[in-house]
């Protein structure tokens, strides 16, 4: 068997491993994903922490721990279920956005410089994710960065019978995967930073990303 | 009939110079010795990214050995994989060699994507830190969860070798 045949089939049994097939799946499958994602995080960590109260209760009963004033203990809860739910949200996204990064950054040239990975998060990143790029990318050039995007795919069919602030506010659950996403992103291509989403005005909303000094 | 390359062995190196996995091939052979050819090969990577040669993930020969010629390749994200082919007479194609890596980093990429995979799993690998694995020897790994990626990487060496040469 002369060399050539041989790596002839070399290509043939590799390039199925090498290059796997793409697999498509319908982008609407992943809006409908996110929205179910929030609720029944929240119905679980929900009662997750309703059992860790329940626990709190029966000790403060029986003495083991100080009883807390009651005026407080109410929005506390609250505040730190919404908060458990936003980390939780965040981590899903995160490990989503690393591996996202890992795929699609298999064969393009290196890095040239943290802009250049900003910019491959507007734009292939979010190609991939939401089937468009970001609207607009501003920068301090000292380490923050400021994505815009005008109509963010999970907040364009939000609405509230609360009216706009209201569900502007309620939105910010909405995004917490999406921050993650970046952060996890950031992360695996090798930048520790901050991402902070705001919502100006539905459907618009704007990421900002925060890198350590020594990033360019 | 010999095949046109023999794969001695592979590892896997992470952003932070950590192993990841070493697997050798070769019945008889030294885990350490190729343990130590991942070494001095990181040594040679760092030089030639030095240098200017901005857009090539595949690094080429690195350098080779007594009985090995040793590839590498980074990929942007900063993985480095190391392989230590068998010299033979024959032409050895760049295209195969990075076909080769190509199929060793999809290996890794879908064991990466398993979200319960965590060999090591240090207290501080919050969702902040990138959870990639640690090293995966026979010694210290948790043997069920790695095998997935070990089977991945030995199919690709299988193909490699052909049907003829399973080496473990």
């Amino acid at each position: 068997m002369n060399p050539s045949t041989s790596t002839a089939s070399l290509l043939q049994t590799l390039a199925p491993i090498a290059d796997p097939v793409v697999r498509l799946a319908d982008g609407a499958l992943l809006d409908y994903l996110l929205i179910e994602l929030v609720p029944t995080l929240a119905d679980s960590s929900s009662v997750a922490s309703a059992r860790a109260t329940h626990t709190e209760n029966e000790m403060r009963a029986a003495g083991l721990l100080p009883a807390r004033s009651a005026k407080d203990k109410d929005k506390e809860a609250s505040d730190k279920e919404e908060d458990a739910l936003r980390a939780r949200l965040e981590a899903v996204g995160a490990h989503v956005g690393a591996n996202l990064a890992e795929r699609l950054s298999r064969d393009r040239a290196r890095f040239a410089d943290t802009l250049d990975i900003i910019k491959f998060i507007c734009k292939d990143v979010w190609q991939a994710v939401w089937a468009k790029q970001i609207d607009n990318l501003r920068t301090n050039h000292r380490g923050v960065y400021v994505l815009q995007d005008n109509n963010f795919r999970p907040l364009s069919r939000i609405s509230s019978h609360e009216g706009p602030q209201e569900a502007a506010r309620r939105a910010k659950l909405y995004v917490a995967w999406s921050t993650g996403l970046i952060r996890g992103a950031l992360a695996r291509m090798g930048l520790q930073g901050t991402v902070i989403p705001e919502i100006p005005s539905l459907p618009q909303c704007t990421f900002q990303i925060k890198l350590p000094k020594g990033a360019s | 009939m010999p095949p046109a390359l023999r794969i001695n062995a592979v590892a896997f190196v992470s952003a932070s110079n950590a192993p990841i996995l070493v697997r050798t091939f070769v019945d008889g052979g030294d885990d350490l010795k190729y343990h130590y050819l991942a070494h001095t090969s990181l040594d040679v990577i760092e030089e030639r990214i030095a240098q200017p040669k901005f857009n090539e993930c595949y690094l080429g020969l690195l350098f080779s050995m007594e009985d090995v010629a040793v590839y590498g390749f980074m990929t942007p994200l900063k993985l480095k994989i190391v392989v230590a082919l068998a010299l033979t007479d024959t032409v050895v194609r760049d295209a195969d060699v990075v076909l080769i890596f190509k199929a060793f980093h999809t290996a890794y990429m879908r064991s990466i994507s398993n979200p319960f995979l965590r060999v090591h799993a240090s207290p501080e690998s919050s969702a902040l830190v990138d959870p990639s694995p640690a090293l995966l020897t026979e010694a210290n790994a948790d043997a069920r969860k790695v095998t997935a990626f070990k089977r991945r990487v030995d199919d690709v060496a299988r193909s490699v070798l052909g049907h003829d040469n399973i080496l473990e």
